[in-house]
């Protein structure tokens, strides 16, 4: 822990030192932040293609469609469509979930739950923010190729990525571009990992940390371990690529040697799995935070929850084999993985449950941040335990490439990980801008987000079990997925209503930010006992003036023994005893 | 007041949670490529296979020997505050030269006709040399900010960057004696 000297940066002075090349953590994880806002953006507005394509296949888009696709009279094409279902799942998953979740809250939450100044080297982790930004540009390139972007699905598995199944130079752009966000979440993990690791104030104890800070953290051991493995899965891609190897090319598609695609799958999901928890434990971190602010009460189970959330952390690093059950993988793999993959819903199932304790008898605020949290354990309680569905190997030998993988998927990956980072977002919001959003647009954003995105996923996983399988460009030249017609135009709606009600939440972060006669947000709004509370807000450049003494845990709320009027307690408070 | 003493020690700590951590992410790289090298050679049912028979032996050693003497070299430089620059301008060199190495083993390979198009093991022969090769130029970046503070002789040279710079350049020898044993010699 951080006992000895801490220094306090320079004020910056001018508009690039401010914003721009920003050594100052809150600047970069804002920076993070609208960065992700601005690729899920894109990211959503691929999804709306992709399902009016669904329901109304052959129609023009409506509006833009012409501007976009001229030659087809806007409506969008096969190859354009493969194109846009592999760019919706990278940009949201490496270029929207990740800089909301990891690099803007990570960035943000860290020095000031943990009582730093700053993360340990600011200037790697302005270069992490910088090295995102290139990876970005490659990607938005890649977009405007004659050939178009990369089109061989997120998971890129060859033969499909090679120069046979993706002659353009939009996928060796799409392999540069995440080699270079590989880059910078690598730099961010040794930060975040090393920060929290040497940087905790006097008497923050892991076991005093906020449960996001444990999320957060977690996360980046797993972005350092995996993210390099994905690396050198690119790499050798590339290579097969540009340089004519032949790593995983085969059968007719090799025109000499052997090499074979499914080492590949093996890559990808060894670093894939894990993935799927790097995107969501900062969630669950800060969901499980938020449940016990809210609620008033300590954090159900506070230590078993940190221990679920490691255990679960461990677990993802053995499971990746279900995610290639159809690989022609032995039988005694297949049952490894599915009994392993089985294994996690026990840690999963304490800290689901410890969430549920913590709301029993509390007393509840259903402020926005609570409701995005409550919104999260519903969520995530269907999507994990779908999970256990396509964990079992004869379920998935049926289900898999079905609409019920991309249901349960999006129910974990998406609406989860979406739903906390809007918590998240809404909660930190006045230490991030000193000024409060609108509770009343943010409740109205809750409802209008949370009833569509359940008809989108749920109506997902109906068609997926009756077998309607994904990435078809018009499922429906089959008899037997004609009937489901209907299901998808539903499915469509919810998606175009859950789309329109992101507007709300976009006029409610900009106008706050930038609207004039908002009212400043004081120092601890919510009432919340974390470091970053004891500060004024906007946090100031300098974060703490003087670096705190933790003297008590997170989560201390509603004790009986307080007499002062407030039901919480600051962490550098001693503990009020009977 | 915390003593200088204390403040170098924190720092000291720092970086070696920072460097264990960057390390464990690079050898997750190299891990990964060795697991790829590992399942192609045991679904090969002869090894050598045929496309790699004729692996030079001559150039890889030599390649091995510089490796190490420029880890040694490094070693030196760390321990020996007096002969630091010459031992900088050894270890350096020998990055050089193993690039060099490096260069003409590709060309020998070429002659040999053990070309990347031939097949997955000739490709990853080859392609490991090559990502090796490209950690290698990062090294000797590396070496080169440190040279600054050697050659000149500057205060702010600290046993934390001689350290940062050592593990880095150590773990590349670590790397490339298992390529050496893996790819030409077993």
């Amino acid at each position: 822990m951080a006992f000895l000297e801490q220094h306090i940066h320079d004020e910056p002075k001018t508009f690039i030192s401010k914003y721009v090349i920003s050594y100052d953590h809150k600047v970069i994880g804002k920076q993070f932040l609208w960065y992700g806002i601005f690729w899920l953006l894109v990211g959503g507005l691929m999804a709306m293609l992709i399902r009016w394509t669904l329901a109304y296949p052959g129609v023009p888009f409506p509006l833009i469609g012409s501007l976009l696709f001229p030659h087809t009279g806007g409506v969008v094409p096969p190859d354009t469509y493969a194109m846009l279902f592999t760019m919706h799942g990278t940009i949201m998953i490496f270029f929207a979930i990740t800089p909301i979740l990891i690099g803007a809250f990570g960035n943000f939450c860290i020095p000031l739950m943990i009582g730093a100044r700053d993360m340990i080297f600011p200037t790697l982790n302005m270069l992490s923010f910088w090295f995102s930004m290139a990876s970005g540009a490659l990607l938005l390139i890649s977009l405007c190729l004659p050939l178009g972007a990369a089109a061989g699905g997120w998971t890129s598995y060859p033969t499909l990525s090679t120069t046979l199944g993706s002659p353009g130079a939009g996928q060796t752009l799409w392999l540069l571009s995440l080699f270079l966000f590989g880059a910078s979440s690598t730099m961010g993990a040794v930060n975040y990992i090393t920060t929290v690791i040497t940087l905790r104030a006097p008497g923050m104890d892991y076991f005093k940390m906020p449960l996001t800070i444990w999320g957060i953290w977690l996360t980046s051991i797993l972005n350092a371990i995996f993210v390099p493995v994905l690396g050198a899965g690119l790499i050798l891609l590339t290579f097969d690529r540009v340089f004519g190897t032949t790593f995983f090319l085969a059968g007719a598609a090799a025109t000499s040697g052997k090499g074979d695609p499914v080492l590949f799958q093996h890559v990808f999901w060894i670093f894939g799995h894990p993935e799927v928890y790097i995107l969501i434990l900062p969630a669950w971190g800060i969901v499980s935070d938020l449940l016990s602010f809210f609620s008033r009460k300590p954090a159900f189970g506070y230590k078993m929850t940190a221990l679920s959330l490691t255990a679960i952390t461990i677990l993802s690093t053995v499971v990746y084999g279900h995610h290639m059950y159809t690989t022609q993988m032995s039988p005694l793999l297949t049952q490894s993985f599915m009994t392993l993959t089985m294994l996690i819903s026990m840690p999963s199932a304490v800290f689901f449950a410890n969430w549920l304790g913590t709301l029993w008898k509390g007393s509840i605020r259903f402020t926005s941040p609570m409701l995005f949290s409550l919104g999260v354990v519903f969520v995530f309680g269907l999507g994990g335990l779908t999970g256990l569905y396509l964990a079992s190997t004869s379920i998935d030998l049926y289900l898999h490439d079905t609409y019920f993988v991309v249901g349960h998927f999006h129910y974990t990956m998406a609406a989860s990980v979406l739903l906390g980072g809007f918590a998240g977002t809404y909660f930190w919001f006045p230490k991030m801008f000193g000024r409060m959003m609108d509770e009343k647009l943010a409740k109205i954003h809750f409802w209008t987000t949370m009833i569509p995105l359940n008809g989108i996923f749920t109506g997902m996983m109906m068609m997926g079990w009756a077998g309607m399988h994904r990435r078809l460009y018009n499922p429906f030249i089959y008899e037997f997925t004609q009937n489901l017609m209907p299901l998808n135009k539903f499915v469509t709606y919810c998606a175009i209503a859950m789309g329109f009600a992101q507007f709300t939440f976009l006029y409610n972060f900009f106008k706050t930010i930038f609207g004039k006669n908002i009212p400043q947000a004081s120092s601890n709004p919510w009432d919340v006992g974390t470091l970053e509370w004891t500060i004024p807000s906007p946090a100031p450049h300098y974060n703490f003036k003087e670096i705190p003494h933790v003297k008590c845990g997170p989560h201390e709320l509603g004790n009986p023994n307080l007499t002062d009027g407030k039901d919480f307690q600051y962490q550098t408070e001693e503990l009020v005893k009977a | 007041m915390a003593t200088k003493a204390q403040i170098q020690e924190e720092k000291v700590f720092q970086n070696s949670v920072a460097m264990t951590v960057t390390l464990i992410a690079f050898g997750m790289m190299f891990a990964t490529l060795f697991l790829g090298y590992f399942l192609v050679r045991a679904n090969t049912a002869v090894w050598p296979p045929v496309e790699i028979q004729n692996m030079p032996k001559l150039l890889p050693f030599l390649s091995t020997l510089v490796m190490g003497l420029s880890s040694l070299t490094y070693l030196k430089m760390e321990k020996s505050e007096s002969q630091r620059s010459l031992y900088w301008i050894l270890t350096f060199a020998l990055g050089i030269v193993f690039l060099v190495l490096q260069w003409i083993l590709w060309g020998a390979l070429k002659e040999k006709g053990i070309l990347v198009s031939n097949g997955n093991v000739p490709s990853m022969v080859i392609a490991f040399t090559w990502i090796h090769a490209a950690h290698i130029l990062l090294g000797l970046i590396a070496l080169s900010w440190l040279g600054k503070y050697v050659l000149k002789k500057k205060e702010e040279l600290t046993v934390i960057k001689l350290m940062n710079v050592g593990k880095f350049w150590h773990f590349l020898g670590v790397i490339w004696l298992l390529i050496y044993l893996m790819m030409f010699v077993l």
